[in-house]
């Protein structure tokens, strides 16, 4: 049992440490601001640690290492006349990591596969935003279910497609298994229909007061006002392209010819492939590799960081 | 408390990179809100009233001058130190939690300052003064009658019925309601297990050294209470939020999520919630704005009444006359950052200072022309519509001179004959309210949109043109370039 | 009319629709099919019947059949794929939603190269998960950094010249290497969140004298609970579905020395494809299993943030 009645004597106070209101003012000024450096010191360690693999990245990829020596030391810094620039040389001659076809083989899967989902994303839009017809939410709904099934479900009867229809072997062959199965991607469909939709309807009515038909109305119209969304949704496909890993590797099984570059960067390094006097073995190359292979997205990050952090954080797409 | 500003500024810096320059929100503000009083702060949108109140609040810092709270300097306090309880304009109330707990929510950091009490000797003798001498029939009565529509008890309605009449804590009240009531003796049995448990309780405090006085608080050897500062218990606090819940009559929703509310009975909640920390001021910022019209004017009654009731010194900002004028003590109308007049509702309206004032207050709004002060009589497009009058004050010399004419709708009178004195207008509609009707008329020296005359509903009027006479203190003159009010008077006798 | 609308709006999603009965719907049915199939051999198509003993098998249940190869590798799902994908999953979605939060509420506090650090956090999302793990076999490597720093040589990584790490270590770094990578969409769907809780919330509790860790408490986490639940749904199945941080980190190779402890249920299906699938029918229904776990704990996580998660 506790009181009953509140007692009449009760005050209510604030917490204020002695009565003094000006003291009270600067120690909280004070307290405030001790506040702020705890804050800031703790942004700035997250962000070293945030920094430091791309650091280290670069900086082993620049320092000397001769072959049959498996390490590099761990200084901080390298003076600059022992920069070893030689190493972006001689990465390109490393066996097995021919960069120029590599690059090939990936920009041409990359690109197209962009241009294949654009175009694929744009039509599902607008036909899901803006035609009318029987079966229409019906369709929709499957492909947000298909959504939420883990592409895992897939793989191994999608290997076995890509086999019986001899897809395994040749360049063009293998470029179309590697990309075919992720040109549709509801994510994207499902952004671009959230942009479309808020295109108001008097725009259409307008534009066929103008005799435009559906066709022109699309890319005249509704494209340039969803822009924005589009170049997001360009530039997710174009990062979840370039860092895929797990099904480009498992289409190359047969011929690493034709391998995307991330598959053939973990192979760089695999040891299991033999340990030996190789160049292969070489950490300074494989970091030269790294950076390679890495460089390209950051830059287009910076480049683009309010679109991509925008699309990501607006949908949350994961890569 | 009487809050005090004492040229006040506040400029919100620019970005001189993308060219926007500073804004001066508040200049040189010079304000007095008396203890005890309703204040309105009223002004148009973007006037900084707003930002006047979130400074008093302490959620802005002025960039120059002084706030005290009577004689505290709060200039720069933190909010949570200045004991102010704020209403937001959409009252900022937490959607997931209930509005007890809203409610409740400001008194689980607060601290009391009291003195050391011995509640276990307390409640008990509560509980037998609430049985002794039959009394606990009424007990059993009120307990018995606590059923919906069965025959059996509702122990939830029993116990809000015990809390509510005894003003009790709710586990006072369990207590109450797990008594057998069957026999008279059963009572007699715990009431003298109380007397023995009290007497038990004192002696173990006189071990410990400790006595009690009548109103059960603990006194040393000195005979002294002995004072304690600690966080207020459950039962202290559902005693608060019910007393202030019933303040603002919104005892039935404690248990509902705010979204579950009307926007009335939010705004409830919102003042509730800034109450029942017992604040040394109240502000409200635009309380009324999300209200539609009807609910609006009984919500401002029970601003007027709770403030009234608490009588605690309140201020509060809004864009709507009407309402200022109706509940305040005292209002301050700002425009521009500036203070342009202060003073109990009806002086500011009866002898706005400016152009500004005489304009913004009053429905329908003043009716401006351009006219002249000449001959010692003002003129309206060449009509005289008063005489025998002379420019007072700075002017007193001027014999003739442009101004605005100012003349409030009701300063109209119909008398269809064609006197010397009034000013033609040509209605162009009448609209018909119970026993006054409101008349547009259009006229080509006006500076306002509409010209608005309220008459008697009695008077015949159709759609033509009038000449009516003007009440001579229903007019007011401003100059041309300041604006500022020209006063007059009249020397006919 | 609208026939003729009919027809056009099929039209505009055939791609779409040919893509997905192609290479999502038919493989869905195939998939499941496939699982139940006894000594199915992929390039033929051919199989012995039906069967549930490929989950029996899978699930410890039953001993794999001693006429097949690769005996390892399936026994290696139950111990080890199983038991390490809940373990990653348990351990780095907690971590890193909570680092998450902190960080994103330490980012919203400030103003001044508030662009600046959510730049530099987001970095690690738009990088390789392979790159990101060569990197960590460099930091961590027996005569790395992170070895030098804490004065120890611990193996972390399966390397050259290295001798074998154990399993508590390789673990470690990968999930410190997990949390590293899934930390920047986390932070980013946070500092979102945040941003979109109106200011009118904290100014009153501050007028009501709330302390900082009550109003993070009672009023950031309550207003955060969509995107709590949404970043922990998704963590979840990401982390479930954990692979390339593995092989990233670890070679193509999912284990410690030679016996498949570092395996994860993704990396089980994968391994099955890529050593040559004469067991696909384990690899599919290991992902029907995958796909169980993950629609459970995903139904789960709904039912329990019902009454949590205000919307």
């Amino acid at each position: 049992m506790k009181t009953p009645t509140l007692d009449q004597n009760i005050v209510l106070v604030i917490d204020k440490k002695g009565k003094d209101t000006i003291k009270t003012t600067k120690l909280d000024k004070t307290l405030k601001i001790i506040g702020l450096i705890f804050v800031y010191a703790f942004l700035l360690i997250v962000a070293f640690f945030a920094l430091l693999p791309f650091y280290w990245m670069i900086l082993t990829s620049l320092k000397y290492q001769d072959i049959g020596h498996f390490t590099v030391d761990n200084k901080f810094y390298i003076p600059f006349n022992e920069i070893a620039w030689s190493n972006y040389i001689k990465v390109f001659q490393v066996d097995g990591f021919d960069i120029p076809s590599l690059l090939v083989n990936t920009l041409t899967v990359v690109g197209i596969s962009t241009i294949g989902t654009f175009f694929i994303t744009v039509f599902a839009s607008f036909a899901f935003t803006r035609l009318q017809f029987k079966g229409r939410d019906a369709v929709f709904m499957l492909f947000l279910i298909t959504m939420m099934i883990p592409s895992e479900l897939f793989v191994t009867s999608n290997f076995i497609t890509m086999y019986r229809l001899n897809l395994l072997n040749g360049r063009w062959q293998i470029y179309f298994a590697t990309m075919a199965p992720f040109l549709v991607n509801v994510f994207y469909i499902y952004l671009l229909n959230q942009t479309f939709k808020q295109i108001p309807n008097e725009l259409y009515l307008a534009a066929r007061v103008d005799g435009k038909n559906d066709w022109q109305y699309l890319w005249k119209v509704m494209v340039p006002i969803a822009s924005p969304t589009l170049i997001t949704i360009v530039l997710l496909k174009v990062i979840s392209g370039w860092n895929a890993y797990a099904w480009p590797k498992t289409v190359v099984m047969g011929d690493a010819t034709y391998a995307q570059i991330t598959v053939a960067l973990r192979d760089f390094a695999d040891f299991s492939i033999g340990i030996g006097s190789s160049s292969r073995d070489l950490v300074t190359l494989q970091m030269a590799g790294t950076v390679i292979v890495t460089l390209p997205l950051i830059i287009l990050f910076l480049v683009f960081r309010k679109y991509i952090m925008r699309g990501v954080g607006r949908a949350g797409i994961k890569g | 408390m009487e809050i005090r500003l004492e040229n006040i500024n506040k400029i919100f810096k620019g970005d001189k990179k993308k060219g926007v320059e500073d804004t001066i929100a508040v200049s040189n503000l010079n304000i007095k809100v008396n203890n005890g009083e309703l204040a309105g702060l009223l002004g148009p949108s973007g006037c900084g009233k707003s930002t006047t109140l979130y400074m008093i609040a302490g959620l802005k810092e002025p960039s120059s001058g002084n706030i005290f709270f009577d004689k505290e300097d709060v200039t720069h306090l933190v909010p949570e130190k200045r004991g102010i309880g704020l209403v937001f304009q959409n009252y900022a109330l937490y959607p997931h939690m209930s509005v007890y707990k809203n409610i409740a929510f400001p008194l689980t950091n607060l601290k009391v300052l009291t003195f050391k009490q011995s509640i276990k000797v307390k409640t008990l003798e509560l509980l037998i003064s609430l049985l002794d001498n039959d009394k606990y029939l009424e007990i059993k009565d009120l307990i018995n009658s606590s059923t919906l529509d069965s025959k059996k008890i509702n122990k939830d309605l029993a116990l809000r019925n015990l809390i509510n009449k005894y003003h009790i804590s709710p586990s006072f009240a369990k207590t109450l309601f797990s008594l057998d009531y069957s026999s008279k003796e059963n009572i007699n049995d715990v009431i003298i297990k109380a007397k023995e448990d009290i007497n038990k309780e004192k002696e173990k405090l006189s071990n410990k050294g400790f006595s009690i006085d009548n109103e059960y608080y603990l006194l040393d050897q000195d005979n002294k209470r002995i004072e304690e500062k600690r966080k207020l218990s459950k039962d202290e606090i559902d005693i608060l939020v019910r007393d202030v819940a019933k303040l603002v009559q919104i005892e039935e929703q404690l248990d509902k999520k705010p979204k579950e509310l009307s926007g009335g009975q939010q705004q409830r909640v919102a003042i509730a919630r800034a109450l029942v920390k017992k604040p040394r001021v109240l502000l409200l910022d635009e309380p009324l704005s999300n209200l539609d019209a009807r609910l609006r004017i009984k919500t401002r009654e029970e601003i007027r009444r709770i403030q009234k009731e608490t009588g605690i010194t309140t201020i509060f900002v809004t864009h709507d006359q009407e309402e200022a004028m109706s509940i305040c003590d005292d209002i301050f109308v700002m425009n521009n950052g500036k203070l342009m007049q202060e003073g109990k509702p009806i002086e500011v309206y009866k002898d706005p200072k400016n152009l500004f004032v005489a304009k913004f207050l009053g429905t329908p709004p003043i009716n401006v022309f351009k006219g002249e002060f000449k001959d010692n009589a003002i003129f309206v497009d060449n009509e005289k519509i008063l005489d025998n009058v002379t420019l007072t004050n700075e002017y007193e010399d001027k014999s003739s001179l442009e101004v605005y004419v100012a003349i409030r709708p009701e300063g109209f009178i119909f008398e269809d004959n064609n006197e010397t004195l009034g000013l033609s207008l040509k209605v162009n509609e009448i609209s018909l309210s119970g026993k006054e009707q409101t008349l547009i008329c259009s006229h080509n020296q006006r500076l306002s949109e509409q010209i608005k005359i309220v008459i008697d509903g009695d008077n015949p009027i159709s759609i033509k043109e009038y000449r009516f006479k003007i009440k001579p203190n229903k007019i007011h003159l401003f100059d041309l370039k300041t604006e500022e009010r020209i006063y007059f008077k009249d020397i006919s006798k | 009319m609208e026939n003729k609308n009919n027809f056009k709006g099929w039209i505009y999603l055939m791609p779409a629709i040919i893509l997905i009965a192609l290479f999502t719907l038919y493989p869905l049915i195939n998939t499941f099919l496939i699982s139940f199939l006894q000594d199915y051999k992929y390039a033929t198509g051919s199989s012995s019947g039906f069967t549930f003993d490929n989950y029996a098998v899978l699930l410890g249940i039953k001993e794999f059949p001693d006429y097949l190869t690769g005996k390892g590798q399936i026994d290696a799902f139950f111990q080890y794929a199983l038991p390490n994908t809940l373990l990653i999953t348990f351990i780095t979605v907690p971590i890193s939603i909570v680092l998450a939060l902190i960080i994103a509420v330490a980012l919203n506090s400030i103003k001044k190269l508030r662009t600046l650090f959510q730049t530099i956090f987001f970095t690690p999302y738009v990088t390789n998960i392979i790159a990101v793990g060569m990197v960590f076999g460099v930091l961590f490597s027996q005569t790395g950094l992170i070895n030098e720093i804490l004065g120890t040589s611990i193996s972390f990584i399966p390397n050259q010249g290295s001798e074998a790490p154990t399993y508590f270590h390789a673990m470690l770094v990968l999930c410190i290497e997990i949390i590293w990578y899934e930390l920047p969409f986390k932070i980013l769907v946070f500092i979102g969140g945040l941003q979109s809780i109106d200011r009118q919330y904290y100014d009153a509790a501050r007028i009501d004298a709330t302390p900082k860790i009550k109003r993070f408490l009672h009023i950031t986490v309550p207003f955060l609970s969509p995107q709590i639940l949404y970043v922990s749904i998704t963590s979840f199945i990401d982390g479930f579905k954990e692979y390339q941080a593995i092989a990233g980190l670890f070679n193509s190779r999912g284990t410690t020395s030679l016996n498949y402890n570092l395996y994860t249920c993704v990396y089980f299906i994968y391994d099955q494809i890529q050593t040559g699938g004469q067991n696909i029918n384990y690899a599919c229904a290991a992902a029907v299993i995958l796909f169980v776990i993950i629609l459970l704990f995903t139904l789960l996580q709904l039912y329990v943030s019902k009454k949590r998660v205000y919307y």
